[in-house]
């Protein structure tokens, strides 16, 4: 199964979306929060998310979710600490964090791809409200 | 193909977590599966189509399942919904 790392300015936003997107989640689903720096502050830390793509990852490769601006920085950074093999099997989504995490929760706990987990997540990009 | 008429009777309708088990739920069978209301006709092991549909409680949808278990998959899919999630 693909994992999933949710990567906010906000140790708290990064926990709320992995609480909520959990309950979408096949019980073996990998879902890590990697929120905010070291010391609690906000901010995106990039050996942070490496740590949490390790952990998501259990073969398939790891979906990216990110917030804004630094995230994507940071979590390209993150990049660079992994591996060769696990590095090639890494992707940012480019989608809104919360839509695009339930859904790419939702089709990664299905046995789906990592590009069709990140298809997913985009897609949330036009899912309409109202 | 084997089809169905159930009425959505969970309070929250077939969103969020109640979209997710139903499209896990489709997606463990080897069926293809399309919700339709009204109009609107959704490929029931996409998360975001289902989602997409806003399917309300009282909702009236047709399942439409095609494969080798459509049968099994159609029943399963309708207890799911007659069941109410698992909502109370």
């Amino acid at each position: 199964m693909v994992g999933v790392v949710i990567v906010s300015h906000s140790q708290k936003v990064a926990e709320g979306i992995k609480e909520m997107a959990l309950q979408m989640a096949a019980p073996q689903q990998k879902v890590v929060a990697a929120g905010g720096m070291a010391d609690g502050g906000i901010g995106t830390d990039a050996f942070k998310v490496s740590e949490a793509i390790i952990s998501a990852n259990t073969g398939d490769g790891v979906a990216i979710m990110v917030d804004l601006g630094s995230a994507v920085l940071s979590t390209e950074t993150a990049f660079e600490f992994l591996d060769d093999e696990l590095r090639a099997n890494v992707k940012i989504a480019d989608a809104p964090i919360l839509e695009g995490a339930i859904s790419a929760v939702v089709e990664a706990s299905l046995g789906s791809s990592l590009t069709a987990v990140i298809a997913t997540a985009e897609g949330a990009r036009t899912l309409n409200k109202c | 193909m084997t089809e169905i008429q159930v009425t959505i009777t969970n309070a929250s309708g077939l969103h969020a977590r109640p979209a997710a088990q139903f499209v896990q739920k489709a997606a463990s069978f080897k069926s293809k599966v399309r919700i339709a209301t009204g109009n609107k006709v959704a490929d029931g092991k996409s998360i975001l189509a289902v989602m997409s549909m806003g399917l309300k409680q009282n909702t009236q949808i047709t399942i439409t399942t095609e494969g080798e278990d459509e049968i099994e998959c159609c029943k399963a899919l309708e207890d799911m919904i007659k069941s109410n999630f698992g909502e109370h």
